[in-house]
């Protein structure tokens, strides 16, 4: 079980006027059974990059290694089928691939497709659903009468219902509200703790990285420039800035504390930590 | 999917690229009309001539003609199948047993390519060498004699400005959700025939829901910014003939003559 990229590069449209290098010489090892959070600005090829990971993209150069598939340069691995099961992939703005007249029916499409028989793959995709917290009460309606965040649930139980080991979401939580953002990056993790699911996140939410993720990859220019432990990634601002995001509000709040003096340890991530520590510093003055 | 050439702008700074929309389809009519009166080879001749130098004026890449022309190459193979079979003027050249392959055959075959091939170089070099909105301003200004006959040329101009610009949308859209797709098992190329069907529909589907919401969304934008239908307008970019369009002009119109001439003489 591993994850490796070798020296990936991805170019879009060789050979034409519209050719664009969208990767260059990534290197790259995602660690099984943890949450890995990818960020970087717009463009700076997040999409690219994890659309390899089951096959959709090929390297134009390099290779990756996904379990037990090899993706070569320009070439589909053999048994494409099997790494697309065992790499669920979630797209960005999912909702929008949903088809079938019913849920149940749509999330039952995945395993059906890899073989399953009709009763049990309802069977799999009730379970799915509930997993992703639809209520069983909905199960036969049309997807076209459930709200945005919903759908986008629906989705991602089209995905589970699969069994993928390594959960692939691209901006999973981009266009719903904070509460349900929130919910579904809660999903995540329970999926990682209690089925030890790999998950890579795509993200801009460096609150969700702070709260949810283990490590994190920054991505520039189709370049990996940095791929670290969360509590190192936190330590310095700097690679936030250079992938235009803000940080998260208890990181801000520790350099304005620090800019007056008052300094607090680089393990101190949560709220409630931070009280405590607040208080541990009253009491000594 | 990104490898579809057929009605692509491409960006580049030429001679063919600054005409006047005008010019570019005027020329392309006329020698479309031209392909059409039967000269033979000497025909086909003098407008590949014309089209090469046009080709080489306007910076494309031959690589990128070829590749439009590509995915017509099947039916061509089709057609000289059916030719071969049909036609049955000129000279026996070959027989296999109880068929004969006649001259005319052939003949007519090279003569469907080359008209098909001239065409496909004259429509691309139009739609590559022209932004699509200045494509449907010119055809608006065209069309503009009709308007006094009540013929709605603006909403019409519109309309086809809408939908070039939606195609690019569409094809994108359309990857993305075969990709989707994809990583849910489907399989565009094998599986039984009701896979297949299933494997369409789920590609079909979302893109038709996608599509009306776009529309919606886009009708809702342009009325907001003040669009009524069958309002009168005025253009900020102005279309202006040149010394340019002029000799384009005259060198098309100088085909067409010469191919009639070849014709009656
Ligand atoms: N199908 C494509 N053809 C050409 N260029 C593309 C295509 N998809 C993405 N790109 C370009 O590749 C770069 C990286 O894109 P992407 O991976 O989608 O970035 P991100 O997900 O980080 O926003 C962008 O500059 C984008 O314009
Ligand atoms: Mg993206």
């Amino acid at each position: 079980m591993s994850i490796h990229f070798e020296k990936v590069d991805h170019i879009y449209s060789p050979d034409t006027v519209f050719e664009f290098k969208a990767l260059e010489d990534v290197s790259l090892d995602i660690s099984i059974g943890r949450i890995t959070a990818i960020i970087g600005a717009t463009g700076s090829g997040k999409t690219t990059l994890v659309q390899h990971l089951n096959g959709l993209l090929l390297p134009s150069k390099g290779f990756l290694k996904v379990n037990d598939f090899t993706i070569k340069e320009n070439e589909k691995p053999k048994n494409i089928k099997e790494l697309r099961k065992q790499v669920g992939l979630v797209f960005q703005f999912a909702e929008y691939q949903l088809f079938e007249e019913t849920l149940i029916k749509d999330v039952a499409f995945g395993p059906k497709n890899f073989g399953v028989e009709e009763k049990e793959a309802e069977m799999i995709a009730a379970n799915a659903l509930v997993t992703a917290g639809i209520d069983p009460k909905d199960f036969n309606k049309s997807p076209l009468e459930l709200s945005g965040g919903q759908k986008r649930r629906v989705a991602i139980a089209g995905i589970l219902a699969m069994a993928p080991s390594i959960l692939v979401l691209d901006e999973p939580t981009a266009g719903l509200d904070p509460q349900g953002a929130k919910a579904m990056m809660e999903l995540f993790s329970m999926l990682n703790r209690e089925k030890g699911i790999t998950v890579l996140i795509v993200t801009h939410n460096m609150e969700h990285v702070l709260d949810y993720c283990d490590e994190v990859v920054v991505l520039e220019s189709g370049k990996v420039i940095m791929h670290t432990d969360k509590k190192q990634f936190f330590k310095n601002d700097q690679y936030m800035e250079k992938a235009s995001i803000d940080p998260p509000i208890i990181i801000s709040f520790k350099k304005m504390c620090q800019k007056q003096g008052v300094d607090f340890d680089t393990d101190v991530l949560t709220i409630d930590k931070l009280v405590d520590e607040i208080i541990k510093k009253r009491g000594k003055r | 999917m990104n490898n579809i050439t057929l009605g692509r702008f491409i960006p580049l700074n030429s001679f063919v690229h600054k005409l006047d929309p005008r010019t570019k389809i005027v020329a392309m009519m006329i020698l479309l009309v031209a392909i059409f009166i039967p000269v033979g080879f000497i025909g086909y001749g003098i407008i590949g001539v014309f089209l090469l130098i046009a080709l080489i004026l306007s910076k494309l890449s031959f690589s990128f003609v070829w590749k439009s022309f590509k995915p017509s190459l099947f039916m061509l193979v089709f057609l000289l199948i059916i030719n071969m079979f049909l036609i049955k003027t000129g000279d026996i050249w070959l027989t296999i047993g109880t068929f004969n392959l006649y001259s005319g055959a052939v003949i007519q075959t090279i003569y469907i390519v080359l008209r098909l091939l001239l065409m496909i170089v004259i429509t691309t070099m139009l739609t590559a060498t022209t932004k699509p909105l200045d494509l449907t301003m010119g055809l608006e200004d065209l069309l503009s004699p009709l308007a006094k006959l009540n013929v709605p040329t603006h909403d019409i101009a519109m309309m086809i400005s809408l939908a070039l610009r939606f195609i690019p949308t569409l094809l994108e859209e359309a990857q993305r959700i075969l990709k989707a797709q994809a990583s849910r098992g489907v399989d565009m190329e094998s599986g039984s025939f009701k896979e297949k069907i299933q494997a369409i529909l789920s590609l079909i589907v979302p893109l038709f829901v996608s599509s009306f919401q776009k529309a919606d969304d886009l009708a809702d934008a342009m009325e907001a910014r003040g669009y009524v239908v069958g309002a009168e307008r005025v253009r900020y970019k102005q279309l202006k003939f040149t010394f340019s369009d002029f000799i384009t002009l005259f060198s098309v119109t100088g085909i067409l003559a010469a191919l009639i001439l070849i014709k009656v003489l």
